[in-house]
């Protein structure tokens, strides 16, 4: 194929090149302005062109306590929504996979889960509060049945509500990509386990959780990325309450101080990156995809 | 655990029926069913509560039931016109679904030969996924304006927003192909088959659920995304940033009857282009016997490929 | 009815003149006659002129932007948003829209960013009859109180077109921005979990409202509400309460911090309509609120009260502004719809639902007697009072919680303001939330 040699080995760089140069545009681009604005001086109330570190040196002096207890809470409701997304993808995945056995039935079942996701997620977001609110349905029960006295304010406008709408809105992000591991199980594996004397909770431990690894760490990786994006659910579900660094970023973003809030947020980026770094050693998704 | 464990081997119809259900079963099935019960509770209740007579407002209790929030969506009285919002929103969604899609397939084909550099591209895809939304966001607005130029949602915005849908396109698009044994393009190439050929005969079809699986997500994650998208739609916004304007302005019942409406579209476009997948597969002769829908089209093109070039060197 | 048909002929009136204005200002910037065609061509071609808006929906609202496209003739484009999208929107964007409305607040965070033109003040035709608080004086009536913080007199002037400083009010033709509407914050409470009328700012931190109470969840304001009520129960004194010292600031957030860790707040609200959910669904008892947030949450049935305070009130100004690239055509579409703006049929609209604007004489024209004496004048209502969508808003006998446009704009306590220790401010109150 002589016409085709330029093609034949520059094919995979020609491919490659439209994904990348949107990135380049429209990541590397922004990130690259948000570097600029990071050194910029902050007088006060405006920002001004120039060249100094104060913005990422008072992340580390004047405001270390509070920039730690920022990310102590964003790590401890990431971890929180991560596990029980985690455990809710992993018990559907395997209903789907293993339980079900009519192929339709599958279907209607995956669809069934996958349809709220076209629901608005401002809407879905909102609609929390007929539901945990004082008055809101669960309260109302609550009161009715006796469980206590007084509605149960921890319900709503708290961390608890945010996790709430965390899984609500993210848990379809770590069900589809495990869904899609586990779906390359081969059965008969279990069965040759089965004949080896394995039990259970041994073809578990030892085969589903080795091979649905990949699948875990990509569904790890939205559901890390869904809630380090999000200040707007946090911010009307915990009412305010809640000091995230997407919190911070946000309050000092509101006021102007984009230098503040692009130097938190070359921190930030760089503190996921090295997240997924780490997260790539144990799991090497790439080659195990 | 163990005792369900019997399904079918990717081929056709179902290969083995069960042999009694387990107590697991049960437990992962009252899972199932109660994780739907949380996942279509505020659906229910947005239903519900978008029939609120006209004084209600956006909680309970109902004062009255009507259509009242419904006509309000098409001819606003006070704030909410969400009429071109929808429609930007759905062109929008349909440009990113495209774009997403065939760039993630072809930077698919490009890591399945692999190229230097490969790994950098990986690492800028995860970065643009992890990248907390207000910096792309600000980022973008900020270069425009210095260089003199406006955003809006075709421009800005489609950009903020294929950030956020590449990464997932590529991501499923490597999982797709990880799982396409290249033997099977060889053979084609073996048999005389061009490039191209190969592509559109092999490659394509084998991959297609994938790339319908791409295409779905692109559309869904541009459809409802606001954050990446809120600073830079400039004078006409998509539909999730007005109705996140209407719900932090005057949050009225409205918003319940679009998310409502919505929802009834959606259910309608899934119906519709399920019914339309299911068509063109009885066509194509296969019946949906497998859990793996890859599988069966490996093996189809498989067969396809055998039936037409006589049996392969083994 | 008669109302109606007023206002149809007022605004009739009002398209007139802003034609004979404007056909005016053009024969005398052309100079002579030989260009008698002028104004029909100018008329022809504001056909074509869409101004694009962004700004709130404490304006943008769908029925007025059919009153501006049927009196100026010229399209118009609503974007509306909250004020943090819109000022951030307003200064990373400014070419993406034509007109921008922000809150007086932030002008001295906008205004120094050069993206905006000055406004000159003598080409608007009814500037002159706008309220004293946008004059020199500062003060709508000579009683009236200055007010702490920023009083919108402060920042609405600058020296020179292109100058990045304030000026005295007054004392130059520019303006930043052309004040639209103003109004005057306190508390709202529901009247019925509260068993009591409230009187005092003081009731913000008392215990009996435990873990039914709600801040604005900007710092600035939630610190002024909080000043109101510390100043009120007499823990902290401050010098000025719209421009905090530090050590006024630490003893305020000490004073906060542990309310929160009693867990005294039940939230912070960013939009108005998170107020109006708060107050609406019971979730609070007592909240920092806007008055037309009140109106709609009475609407619906809840028996909320804005509370007349004795300390005064927390006051605002909103306003329009124009980017630098606006010129032509558009920038006199713009000053047209300026001088429209203060003609009395915007005022009447927004006094209905509690707002005042610049131009209350004019306003008047526009509003039935009962109206004028309900939102104005502090009357009992004599017939339903409605909303602008002539939706029952209020029953007969029912006086405006206040009272008169004096006794709310007359006492301002505290102007909202960005102190000079905004950034100190914003950084206690990460530390708050992260409690």
């Amino acid at each position: 194929m002589p016409t085709s040699s330029f093609f034949a080995r520059y094919s995979a760089y020609l491919q490659a090149a439209p994904l990348t140069l949107v990135l380049l545009v429209f990541l590397v681009g922004p990130l690259i302005v948000i570097l600029i604005f990071s050194v910029f001086k902050f007088t006060g109330f405006i920002w001004e062109p120039g060249f100094v570190i104060e913005n990422y040196e008072r992340i580390f002096t004047d405001r270390f306590p509070v920039t730690i207890k920022n990310y102590v809470q964003t790590i401890k409701i990431t971890a929180i929504t991560w596990a029980i997304t985690l455990f809710i993808g992993f018990t559907l995945s395997y209903f789907f996979v293993f339980d079900l056995i009519r192929f339709k039935i599958k279907i209607f079942f995956f669809l069934l889960v996958i349809v709220p996701f076209w629901t608005s997620g401002v809407v879905r977001m909102v609609s929390w509060l007929p539901i945990l609110g004082r008055e809101g349905l669960v309260n109302k029960v609550v009161v009715g049945v006796g469980l206590s006295e007084q509605p149960w304010d921890f319900l709503f406008l708290s961390e608890f509500s945010v996790i709430v709408g965390y899984v609500h809105v993210f848990s379809l992000f770590m069900v589809a990509p495990l869904f899609n591991v586990m779906a390359r199980i081969d059965p008969s594996l279990f069965e040759a386990a089965r004949d080896q004397g394995a039990k259970g909770w041994q073809i578990l431990l030892y085969i589903i959780i080795p091979m649905t690894k990949p699948g875990i760490a990509i569904g790890t990786i939205f559901v890390v990325a869904l809630v380090a994006s999000d200040s707007t659910i946090s911010r009307i579900l915990s009412g305010g309450k809640m000091g995230t660094i997407s919190t911070t970023i946000s309050n000092q973003y509101q006021h102007f101080q984009y230098p503040f809030a692009a130097a938190n947020g070359i921190i930030f980026l760089i503190v996921l990156l090295l997240f997924v770094g780490g997260l790539m050693r144990v799991v090497n998704v790439r080659e195990q995809l | 655990m163990s005792d369900a464990t019997v399904v079918q081997n990717g081929g056709h119809a179902t290969a083995k029926k069960e042999k009694g259900r387990g107590t697991g079963f049960y437990v992962r099935a009252t899972f199932f069913f109660a994780f739907l019960f949380f996942l279509y509770g505020p659906i229910v209740v947005m239903g519900i509560l978008s029939f609120q007579g006209p004084t209600g407002g956006m909680t309970f209790p109902m004062r009255g039931f009507s259509l009242h929030w419904f006509r309000e969506v098409f001819n606003p009285s006070y704030i909410g016109e969400f009429t071109s919002p929808f429609f930007l929103s759905i062109g929008l969604a349909v440009v990113v679904m495209v774009i997403t899609t065939v760039l993630s397939f072809l930077a698919g084909l490009a890591y399945r030969r692999g190229f230097k550099g490969s790994g950098i591209v990986f690492y800028l895809t995860v970065a643009s996924l992890v990248t907390p939304s207000f910096l792309i966001s600000i980022g973008i607005g900020l270069g425009f304006s210095n260089l003199g130029l406006q955003t809006n949602a075709w421009t800005g915005g489609l950009g903020a927003q294929l950030t956020w849908t590449l990464p997932f396109g590529l991501l499923i698009m490597l999982a797709i192909f990880s799982r396409l044994d290249t033997s099977i393009e060889e053979m084609a190439r073996d048999l005389g088959a061009t490039d191209w050929q190969r592509l559109q005969h092999v490659v394509i079809p084998i991959v297609l659920p994938g790339l319908i699986a791409v295409a779905l997500f692109g559309f869904t994650l541009s459809y409802d995304e606001f954050p990446r998208t809120a600073l830079l739609v400039g004078s006409n916004n998509t539909l999730p940033v007005e109705m996140l304007a209407v719900q932090s302005i005057a949050p009225r019942p409205n918003l319940y009857a679009v998310g409502t409406m919505t929802t009834i579209f959606s259910l309608a476009v899934i119906t519709i282009s399920f019914v339309a997948l299911w068509l063109v597969e009885k066509r194509r002769g296969l019946t949906g016997g497998g859990g793996v829908p890859e599988a069966e089209h490996y093996g189809d093109a498989l067969g396809q490929r055998r039936k037409q070039a006589g049996p392969p060197a083994e | 009815m008669s109302d109606d048909k007023k206002a149809r002929t007022g605004k009739a009136v009002s398209r007139r003149t802003v034609l004979k204005g404007s056909a005016a200002a053009a024969g005398l910037a052309v100079g002579s006659g030989a260009v008698s065609g002028f104004p029909t061509i100018w008329a022809q071609n504001i056909k074509d002129v869409t101004l694009r808006f962004v700004g709130s929906g404490v304006t943008h609202q769908a029925p007025w932007k059919a009153m501006i496209e049927k009196d100026m003739g010229f399209k118009v484009d609503f974007t509306v948003t909250d004020f943090d999208t819109i000022k951030n929107r307003g200064i990373t964007q400014p070419r993406s829209y034509d007109l921008l409305e922000p809150t007086a607040n932030n002008l001295r965070a906008m205004w120094p960013t050069n993206v905006f033109q000055a406004i000159d003040s003598t080409r608007l035709k009814h500037w002159d009859e706008a309220i004293d608080l946008y004059h020199a004086e500062g003060k709508i009536w000579p009683d009236a109180s200055f007010g702490q913080g920023q009083n919108p007199s402060l920042v609405l002037y600058t020296d020179k077109q292109g100058g990045r400083k304030f000026a005295k009010a007054g004392s130059s033709k520019w303006l930043t921005m052309v004040p639209s509407q103003h109004n005057a914050d306190t508390l709202g409470y529901n009247r019925d979990l509260t068993g009591r009328t409230l009187e005092t700012w003081a009731e913000l931190i008392s215990d009996e409202w435990r873990g039914r109470v709600a801040l604005q969840l900007l710092p600035e304001i939630a610190l002024m509400d909080m000043g109101m009520a510390l100043k009120a129960s007499g823990l902290v004194a401050y010098e000025d309460m719209g421009n905090m010292t530090r050590d006024e600031i630490d003893k305020t957030f000490a004073i906060m911090n542990d309310l929160k860790r009693q867990k005294h707040f039940r939230g912070f609200w960013l939009t108005f309509g998170e107020s109006v959910n708060l107050m609406l669904s019971k979730e609070v008892v007592l909240q920092s609120m806007w008055s037309p947030a009140v109106t709609v949450v009475r609407a619906q049935g809840v028996n909320a009260v804005y509370a007349d305070l004795k300390e005064g009130y927390r006051a605002w100004t909103i306003g329009f502004m124009l980017p630098k690239h606006l010129d032509g055509l558009k920038l006199d579409a713009a000053y047209a719809f300026f001088d429209w703006l203060y003609t009395g049929s915007s005022g009447a609209y927004f006094a209905k639902q509690g707002y005042y604007m610049p131009t209350p004489q004019r306003t008047k024209e526009f509003l039935s007697e009962d109206e004028w004496g309900f939102w104005y004048e502090g009357k009992a209502a004599k017939g339903v009072i409605k909303d602008p969508l002539g939706n029952d808003l209020e029953q007969p006998g029912r006086v405006r919680d206040g009272g008169t446009y004096k006794n709310r704009m007359g006492r301002v306590a505290v102007w909202n303001s960005e102190p000079d220790e905004l950034v100190y401010m914003t950084d206690k109150f990460d530390e708050f939330q992260a409690i």
